[in-house]
Formats: structure tokens, C-alpha cells, sequence
């Protein structure tokens, strides 16, 4: 990993005259208050789309509809979730938060490369969420209020199912949301690409940036296709055409095509950044540096490549021919193995290590088993024949959670408890860190293990009812996800008493493994640093 | 607890559902439903307790129909499904196994590794023989996962001469199926969710017994054509192993041969609105003497279905 | 630091090769409509009859029976049933089978009829010369009409390992009412309100 011996004496003038506070934080040009103001939407979108789900967990508590007036009410609010952990939640988290703090100071520039448009990212984002929210309250299935079709939005029923504004006014969310992760990507890339410090070559490049380059790339190329596809899907609604209605020689079935030409990509647009810190938590703690540095920064190269040739695993039961199933199990079965070097990798850092089991540690080890869980019923729904089973129920439901809920989100919090004190400069206890993982470590097992008893035994997704049989383990599930959710408050409660507290926190804080550049600057950084551009000297992987 | 009824009930729904939620939470506490609920729920759990202790779940599992505390696949009655069945069973201790390994790995890392234990860290960041051994080893795994799956997957997509064929119709939000003419029917009928539990047959469970059930020779290769009316539906049964989604414009089709009488159910898994939960499929395999028998009188009980464009909904009360 | 012109130039060029690969990806997505289409009608991938203007196959000995399904779709009062459910053709053999569309309503009323065969894999085998598919039919009240299917089975299809032994190739269609370029909204919904 990069040492950057003498990046300490960078100077730091944080007496640079802050602007008021409306400049600072609406007008805000720089990338570590734009991460900050990501961070803060993030925590505010999950918290919303974690209500909802508690709101589901409540229905499906106990068979028969207790809290719902009728199904649709209920699949709104799954795809309200769906639609909000994605795109409002775990992206502008990592990439948006944490991408905007951390990009810049690890590669050593001062700032990203176009200040202005990453406000106008940040700003776009926050309007897109508030379409996405005024969706939920105008009317889309006749006689009820929201889109109830699902995070996939699939026609017909997103057109002739739901004449009503609702979708369209998801629609324009979206085209928001992509707008504004596409002029991020940009900007990532531009800067990752032109604004690195002298000597630090692609190859000496943390691997967040690295995760942050392909993560962007993946956005770059597949955004614009469910730009395309939510277009076609808005004029089919409201203008006429039939690019997915069969009325019109259209064919519903290309629009699964385009989507998840998109939607797969995707996952790995959530996971890739997830990657990526983990394996700076894993060499900080561990006090070693990354084992397999080039394998693990080309592993996510080869995960982003094949991650665009795979997407039709989605759509096994829409009548694709013996062939085409066979290529899409055996692409889709190919990701497993650079995924499976990460996962080895990750190991090799800690073995031989002299591990700090800090709070952050413990999020980032709890991620590689159940990022590890989730990733092998990965590699079992990736067999059609499998999958046929498994479609649309609640094994597909606990799969994409473990790596998702208990993959990214683990390491969002692994995140957060790492670089909590280089973001706000206080020292938040690390009892506070380690009692929430516990909590939602068993939280989140309790909530989503049964779901592949579930699955396996037959019941299908985005059931506001279900047979009585499935009534034992929903039970479970549902205590889990309040357990897990409870683990939020303790979070909560950590950031306001460091608050509180004020213990100062050290510039770097864990020792002689945090060797990434932003351990070099005070903690919190001051507002401009680099003003002199550290150099790279010392590497060795 | 809520009964049938009430389901459909109730105009608007997303404020309704919410004020309903808010309602709910804060009533819940001390009314006699919520206790009789958390009474249950004490039950359920405690079932829960000793069906794990006792590893009895399976053996609950019945064919045809989830089973409560089930932790497999529902038994298969077709041949196909048996295969499949197996094949899951090989792929999950496969998968349990590299999970095992991962946390054997784990915790001998948390109990060796850490700071008291080992004070200074190794400084190793290469292995070569590591790193291509952790790449060709999963590459092995994926083909022995990929031989048998190929197999399968040509033995359920190549289909063998069916004896019967059986039109599936997907409607918002119940069923249709279509015994052709010269398939020795010459009918169609609907098929609805029983929504009031005083008209469910004794063996029929809630959400999934239906008025008009599809009717199938035992033993015989079935050949299912699956399309949609409205929005997309899927069409399935867990123990005959099959899915296929029901799209407006295109005809699906796949096939099972059942190989044991009974009743089997399934739920529509393509997320289609409102009534989505409320749209089973339930399929009688019986004997051929039984299906002769049917078919006559459904000849009469369903004659003069020539309405193309059927007009009824499931949720019309 | 970015001030710097010559670093100023190249991120400007990165900046707009990456808008030109985003301007690319949504004109691919668009280009996917029509490609999509074409890709289907040429290789029968989807169950796609492959379209041709005349049969120089050889006739051979193997049968193979061709089903012949039927739709309405909702918001059309038509009966539409071909005239036979089956029929037994030889492999390469041209067959022209009729399909019977009547207007039971009491209005003119425009349908559109879509079509593919089953199985999926049989589609590139499936040939047709002629057929009644993708054009707005208008029908009076009362009105009658046979369109023809003119096919033949791909002989190659004996040498597919895949296919060689199907037993059955099922040809369907659907009619749709024809929208006549009326957005969703306006048509009227599929699905009942729920509320009661």
C-alpha cells in the first residue's frame, strides 16, 4: 500500500474563513462537506426505507392481514424499500458519502475534480428522493395511492396496472437519482484518472479508489440503459408508443432485458465500494498490508466485466431457450471465482496479522462470513434448473439480502465506526460500536436465515398474506428485523454522545496499519488540505 | 386475527394502510386480540423450539402443500423435481461447506491473530501457489456444480411427447385453464381462491384451495401452455417443479409428469397487484378412471364457456 | 492543483469521453428496440418463426405435429380459433393452415395480432411464408375473416441434437384491440379498482 511519508507536513490552514452556514452547506463546494451531506441523506433515506420494511415485518408477523388494508398498500411499501435502500440509501452512502470524503485525500488531491457538480449531484439527489416520496401519496393502481410493482418496475403492470402519476412521478425520480450518480461517476473518474499525487501510479492507488473507478464505470455504462428503458416505459404510458406493449408489436420481455442490463451491474455498484473499504479496515487492524493488492484491485476489474454479460440469471423462467439458460448459468457461475479471491484475500490479510478486534473490525469480519453466506446461495441460484425452484421466493429474498443488508450495510457501519473519528474529529467509545454489531449480527441472521426455510418451502416474494404453514419462521424473521432494527438507536445514541463528550480524536487513531493518506492529516481534516501535494515514496505490495 | 373477509374490504389504501399501522401499533398493547396474538406467538415459538430440537420438521413435510417449520424443498412428486430436489440437496451441503470453511478459517484468525496472541503481524502480502490454488479450486467446485446442472437443465427444456395438453390463462387475479377438443375436453373454466372459510373443503388451506381445481392423470406426461390476459403472472407448483411466467402476447409451455394422486397447490409468483396473494393454483392428480369421470362431467358443468374475454374478477364480492 | 491548464485540458477530455460513453449507452439502449427485433426474427431466438420468402427444402419421411393456439386478449369481442387444433406435417412440407376471426360485438372494432411457437428451440426451425401478423385488422359487427398461415418445419431441425426428437411444435397468437397510439392512461385499465 502506499506510504506517503511525507504527506504529514501538507499544510493546514484550516483558518481558511469558513463560509456562513448557508454557503457551507447548501452552496457547498467541498467534497468532504458534500460527503457529509451524503452521509446524512443516506442515514435519513434508511431510516425511511427501514420503516417500511419494519412496516412489512409487522404484516407478515403473523398470517392474515392485520395492519394493511388490502395487498397493494402492502407491495407499495416493498417497492418504496426496494427502490429507496438502492438508490437513496446504500449509493449515495458509499459512493456519495463516503466516496466524496475519502476519494480525494487518499489519492492526495485537494479537492474532486469539478467542486460545482458534485453539489449539483448531491442537490439532484435530494430532489429525486422528494419525487420518489410524493410518489407514495398520488394515486397509482386504480383506487389507491403509490407503485406497488416492485423495485423492477416490470410492464404491463407498471402500464396498464398502474395508469395512475404515480410511476410517473418514479420514473422522474430515477431519471433524477441517474443523473445524478452519472455526473458523479464522472467526476470520480475524471478525478481518480487526472488528480492522483505524484507517484502514485494506478498500481499503488488504495483499493477504495480502485473499487470507486470500476464502481463508476459500472455506472457510466449501465445508468444510461435504465435511463433509456424508464424513457420507453413513459412515453408507453403517457405518449403512446409500444415499446413493451405487445398491442403495439412491443414485447414486455425486452424491457426485463434492458433492466437488468441495468439491475445487474447494479448489485454490483452497491457492493463494489464495500470492497473496497473493507479491505483497508481488514489491513488497518490487522496491521499488514493487503495480501494480493493486484489480484484484489483486478478481481473487481473482472467482477465489473463479467457483472454486464450475466443479467438474463434474472429472468430464468420468462421462457429463454436451453442455450441461452446454459450460457447466462455458466457467465453468471464465472463471477464466483474473482469473488471468491476477494474472499481468500481478505483472509490472507488477517492470518499472520496482530489483529485489533476493534468495533470496525468486527463489522468488516461479520461482513466476509455473511457476504460469504450470501454469496454461495449466489452461486446455487445461479443454476436454472435450481432457480426455477427458487424464483420469485423468499430464497431469492434471503440471498440478495445477506450480500446487500448484510453485505454492504454491514460495511457501511464497518465505515462508519473506522473513519467516524477522522470525519467529525471526536472519538466515539468502542463499546457503542461493538454492542450495535452484536445486536444487529444476530439481528439480521434471525431476520433473514429463515427466509431460505422460507424459500425453500414455497412462498413466494411481495405476499402481504401467505398460508398459515409459512407462519413459524415469519414469526422469527419478523423479531429479527426489529432486533436489527433496535441495533439503529445504538448507533444513534454513539454519534450523539461523542457529540457530547468531545474527546478529541488523534490523526490517526489506530496505529501503524492505517497506512492510507488520510491518517496523515489532523483529524477532522482541515477544510482545504493538500494546498502542497503530498508524494507517494514508499510502496511495497 | 383477520379473516378472509376482511381482506378486500376497505377503500383507500395507502393513507388507510398507514393510519391503520400508526392505529395499530398504539392500540396493540393490552386489547385482547394482540394478547390472543402473542399467545400464538408464544406457541409458535415454542413449536419452533422443540420441532428444531427434535429435527422433526421434515418429516412434516407433506406433498403438495408447505409444511409449518418446513426447512427443504416441498416433496416432489415428479421424477424431474426428484432430481432437482436432490441436486439442491448436493449444491446446499457443497455451499455449507465452503461456509464452514470460510468460518473455521475465521475463528481460528480471531482466536490466533489477534493482538495479545501475536504481537507482531507476518508482513507476507504474496503466495503465489496460494493465490492460483484459491482460483482453480473454486473454478473445479464450479464445474462439478456445472456438469450436473447442464444435465438437468436438458432434461427439463428438451420436452418429451406429452398425453395431454392444458391451456393456462393468467387473469388479474385468478387462473383459467382450457382442456382442448381434441385433447378430449372442449371446455374452459375459471379457477378462484375460496375467500370464506366456511366454503373451503376440509383438505384445502387458506389462501390456497380454489372453487374449480385443475384436473390430471396420474402418470402421464402433462404439457402445460401458459399465457396471460392482463399483466404478467407466474404459474406454478413447488412439488411438481416447474415455474413459467404467464406473458400478454406469448405462449409459455413446460411439462411434469406426476407420479402420485393427491392435491398439489401453488401460489402466482410474478408480483401482479392487488390480488397477487390471492391467486393459488391447485392441481387434483387422480386416476385415470377418476379423470375419464371428471372430464365428462366437466363437459356439462362447464359447457357453453365460449366467452373469449371473460369479464369476471376474482375480487367481484 | 487543478489550476494547472495542462491538467485542466486532460480533465476536461476525460470528462466529456465519459459524457460521450453515457450519450452511446442511452442510444444502445434505444438501438436495442429494433435490434432486439431483428435479432429475434432472424436466429428464431424467443420462439421467433423465422420469416422467408420460399421453401427449397427437401421433403422428409419424419412427421412432427404442429398445434395451433389461439388469444383474445380483454377489450376485443372477437372469436378467433384456427380450424383445426393440430395438424401432422413432414418435415420441409409446405401447409397452409386457416385461422377464423369473427366480431361478435355490435361495433367495428381494430386488433393486432402477435404470435410465437413453442418450443422456444424450435423457433429458428419454424418457417413461414406468409402470415397475418403485426397489421391492424378492422372487422364490422358480425364480420368473418380467414387468414392463412403458410409454413413448413425446417428439415434441419432432424439434425439438431436438441430438437430432433420433438414430438410437437405449438404455433400461437394473440389479438390484441388495437390502442391506435392512445397512451396506457386512456385505455381503459386492465385491472379493477380496489377499492370496492
Amino acid at each position: 500500500m502506499a506510504h506517503a511519508a511525507d504527506a504529514a507536513h501538507a499544510d493546514h490552514h484550516d483558518d481558511h474563513h469558513l463560509p456562513s452556514f448557508w454557503r457551507r452547506w447548501f452552496y457547498s463546494t467541498n467534497h468532504k462537506d458534500i460527503g457529509t451531506l451524503y452521509l446524512i441523506f443516506g442515514f435519513t433515506a434508511g431510516i425511511i426505507g427501514g420503516l417500511l420494511s419494519i412496516g412489512m415485518r409487522l404484516e407478515l408477523q403473523d398470517p392474515g392481514l392485520q395492519y394493511f388494508s388490502n395487498p397493494q398498500a402492502y407491495n407499495v411499501f416493498v417497492t418504496g424499500h426496494g427502490l429507496i435502500m438502492v438508490f437513496f440509501m446504500v449509493m449515495p452512502t458509499l459512493i456519495g458519502g463516503f466516496g466524496n470524503w475519502f476519494i480525494p485525500i487518499m489519492i492526495g488531491a485537494p479537492d474532486m475534480a469539478f467542486p460545482r457538480m458534485n453539489n449539483i449531484s448531491f442537490w439532484l439527489t435530494v430532489s429525486a428522493f422528494a419525487l420518489m416520496l410524493c410518489s407514495l401519496f398520488v394515486e397509482g393502481a386504480p383506487g389507491s395511492l403509490g407503485f406497488g410493482g416492485g423495485w423492477t418496475v416490470y410492464p404491463p403492470l407498471s402500464t396498464v396496472g398502474h395508469p395512475g402519476p404515480a410511476l410517473d412521478f418514479g420514473i422522474f425520480a430515477l431519471h433524477l437519482a441517474g443523473a445524478a450518480s452519472i455526473l458523479g461517476a464522472i467526476n470520480f473518474i475524471t478525478t481518480i484518472l487526472n488528480m492522483r499525487a505524484p507517484g502514485m501510479t494506478l498500481h499503488k492507488m488504495p483499493l477504495f479508489a480502485w473499487s470507486m473507478l470500476v464502481t463508476a464505470f459500472l455506472l457510466l455504462l449501465s445508468l444510461p440503459v435504465l435511463a433509456g428503458a424508464i424513457t420507453m416505459l413513459l412515453t408507453d404510458r403517457n405518449f403512446g408508443t409500444t415499446f413493451f406493449d405487445p398491442s403495439g408489436g412491443g414485447d414486455p420481455v425486452l424491457y426485463q432485458h434492458l433492466f437488468w442490463f441495468f439491475g445487474h451491474p447494479e448489485v454490483y455498484i452497491m457492493i463494489l465500494p464495500a470492497f473496497g473499504i473493507v479491505s483497508h479496515i481488514i489491513s488497518t487492524f490487522s496491521k499488514k498490508p493487503i495480501f494480493g493488492y493486484l489480484g484484489m484491485a483486478y478481481a473487481m476489474v473482472a467482477i465489473g466485466v463479467v457483472g454486464f454479460v450475466v443479467w438474463a440469471h434474472h429472468m430464468y423462467t420468462v421462457g429463454l431457450s436451453l442455450q441461452t439458460q446454459a450460457y447466462f448459468v455458466f457467465a453468471t457461475m464465472v463471477i464466483a471465482v474473482p469473488t471468491g479471491v476477494k474472499v481468500f484475500s481478505w483472509i490472507a490479510t488477517m492470518w499472520g496479522g496482530s489483529i485489533r478486534f476493534t468495533a470496525a473490525m468486527q463489522w468488516a469480519v461479520g461482513f466476509v462470513f455473511l457476504f460469504t453466506v450470501g454469496g454461495v446461495t449466489g452461486v446455487v441460484l445461479a443454476n436454472a434448473p435450481v432457480d426455477r425452484y427458487m424464483h420469485d421466493t423468499y430464497y431469492v429474498v434471503a440471498h440478495f439480502h445477506y450480500v446487500l443488508s448484510l453485505g454492504a450495510v454491514f460495511v457501511i457501519f464497518a465505515a462508519m465506526y473506522y473513519w467516524f473519528p477522522k470525519i467529525t474529529g471526536y472519538v466515539m467509545p468502542e463499546w457503542i460500536g461493538k454492542l450495535h454489531f452484536w445486536v444487529a449480527f444476530i439481528g439480521s441472521n434471525v431476520l433473514f436465515f429463515p427466509m431460505h426455510f422460507l424459500g425453500l418451502s414455497g412462498m413466494p416474494r411481495r405476499y402481504a398474506d401467505y398460508p398459515d404453514a409459512f407462519a413459524g419462521w415469519n414469526l422469527v424473521s419478523s423479531i429479527g428485523g426489529y432486533v436489527f432494527f433496535a441495533g439503529l438507536f445504538i448507533f444513534m445514541f454513539g454519534v450523539v454522545y461523542a457529540f457530547i463528550r468531545k474527546e478529541k480524536a488523534a490523526a490517526n487513531p489506530w496505529g501503524e496499519g492505517a497506512t492510507t493518506l488520510e491518517w496523515t492529516l489532523s483529524s477532522p481534516p482541515p477544510f482545504h488540505q493538500f494546498e502542497t501535494l503530498p508524494r507517494v515514496i514508499d510502496t511495497h505490495h | 386475527m383477520a379473516q378472509a373477509g376482511r381482506r378486500y374490504s376497505h377503500a383507500r389504501a395507502f393513507p388507510d394502510a398507514f393510519m391503520a399501522l400508526c392505529h395499530h401499533i398504539f392500540r396493540s398493547f393490552g386489547t385482547p386480540m394482540r394478547i390472543e396474538n402473542a399467545r400464538r406467538s408464544v406457541t409458535a415459538l415454542s413449536t419452533a423450539a422443540v420441532a428444531l430440537v427434535l429435527g422433526i420438521s421434515e418429516a412434516w413435510a407433506a406433498a403438495g402443500q408447505p409444511s409449518p417449520w418446513e426447512t427443504g424443498m416441498q416433496e416432489m412428486v415428479t421424477e424431474l423435481g426428484q432430481n432437482v430436489s436432490n441436486f439442491n440437496t448436493y449444491l446446499t451441503w457443497l455451499m455449507a461447506a465452503i461456509c464452514l470453511f470460510v468460518l473455521a478459517l475465521l475463528l481460528v484468525i480471531v482466536a490466533r491473530f489477534n493482538e495479545n496472541k501475536n504481537p507482531t503481524p507476518s508482513k507476507t502480502t504474496h503466495n503465489t501457489l496460494l493465490e492460483v490454488a484459491w482460483t482453480i479450486v473454486p473454478v473445479l467446485i464450479l464445474v462439478a456444480i456445472a456438469i450436473p446442472s447442464f444435465r438437468l437443465l436438458r432434461e427439463q427444456l428438451v420436452p418429451p411427447q406429452a398425453d395431454l395438453v392444458v391451456k393456462v390463462t393468467g387473469y388479474s387475479w385468478y387462473w383459467g385453464y382450457e382442456y382442448p377438443e381434441d385433447q378430449g375436453g372442449g371446455f374452459k373454466f375459471d379457477s378462484n381462491m375460496v375467500t370464506e372459510d366456511s366454503a373451503r373443503k376440509p383438505d384445502q388451506p387458506r389462501l390456497l384451495g380454489v372453487d374449480n381445481a385443475m384436473v390430471v392423470p396420474v402418470g402421464k406426461v402433462v404439457r402445460v401452455q401458459v399465457t396471460s390476459a392482463d399483466v404478467m403472472h407466474s404459474f406454478t407448483v413447488p412439488s411438481f417443479y416447474f415455474k413459467v411466467d404467464a406473458i400478454p402476447g406469448r405462449l409459455n409451455e413446460v411439462w411434469f409428469k406426476a407420479e402420485r394422486e393427491g392435491v398439489y397447490y401453488g401460489q402466482c409468483s410474478e408480483l401482479c397487484g392487488n390480488g397477487h396473494p390471492y391467486m393459488p393454483i391447485e392441481v387434483r392428480v387422480v386416476s385415470e378412471q377418476q379423470y375419464a369421470a371428471w372430464l365428462t362431467e366437466a363437459k356439462q358443468r362447464y359447457a357453453s364457456t365460449d366467452s373469449s374475454a371473460p369479464t369476471k374478477f376474482a375480487n367481484a364480492q | 492543483m487543478a489550476e494547472n491548464p495542462h491538467i485542466q485540458r486532460k480533465m476536461h477530455r476525460t470528462a466529456f469521453a465519459c459524457v460521450g460513453l453515457v450519450v452511446g449507452m442511452v442510444g444502445l439502449a434505444y438501438a436495442s428496440v429494433p435490434l432486439y427485433d431483428l435479432f429475434c426474427k432472424v436466429t428464431g431466438f424467443g420462439g421467433t418463426p423465422v420469416a422467408v420468402d420460399g421453401n427449397g427444402s427437401q421433403v422428409l419421411d419424419r412427421t412432427i405435429s404442429v398445434r395451433f393456439d389461439s388469444n383474445v386478449a380483454p377489450g376485443l369481442n372477437w372469436r378467433f380459433s384456427p380450424e383445426t387444433p393440430e395438424v401432422k406435417v413432414k418435415l420441409g412440407e409446405t401447409t397452409t393452415v386457416l385461422y377464423k376471426v369473427t366480431n361478435k360485438g355490435d361495433k367495428p372494432s381494430t386488433g393486432i395480432a402477435t404470435y410465437n411457437v413453442q418450443p422456444d428451440l424450435a423457433g429458428t426451425y419454424f418457417s413461414k411464408l406468409e402470415c397475418f401478423c403485426f397489421t391492424e385488422q378492422i372487422l364490422q359487427p358480425g364480420e368473418t375473416l380467414e387468414s392463412a398461415v403458410v409454413f413448413y418445419v425446417d428439415p434441419r431441425l432432424a439434425q439438431d441434437r436438441d430438437v430432433k426428437d420433438l414430438s410437437s411444435i405449438t404455433l400461437s397468437y394473440t389479438y390484441f384491440p388495437s390502442k391506435g397510439g392512445k397512451p396506457v392512461a386512456e385505455v381503459t385499465s386492465s385491472t379493477t379498482p380496489i377499492s370496492q
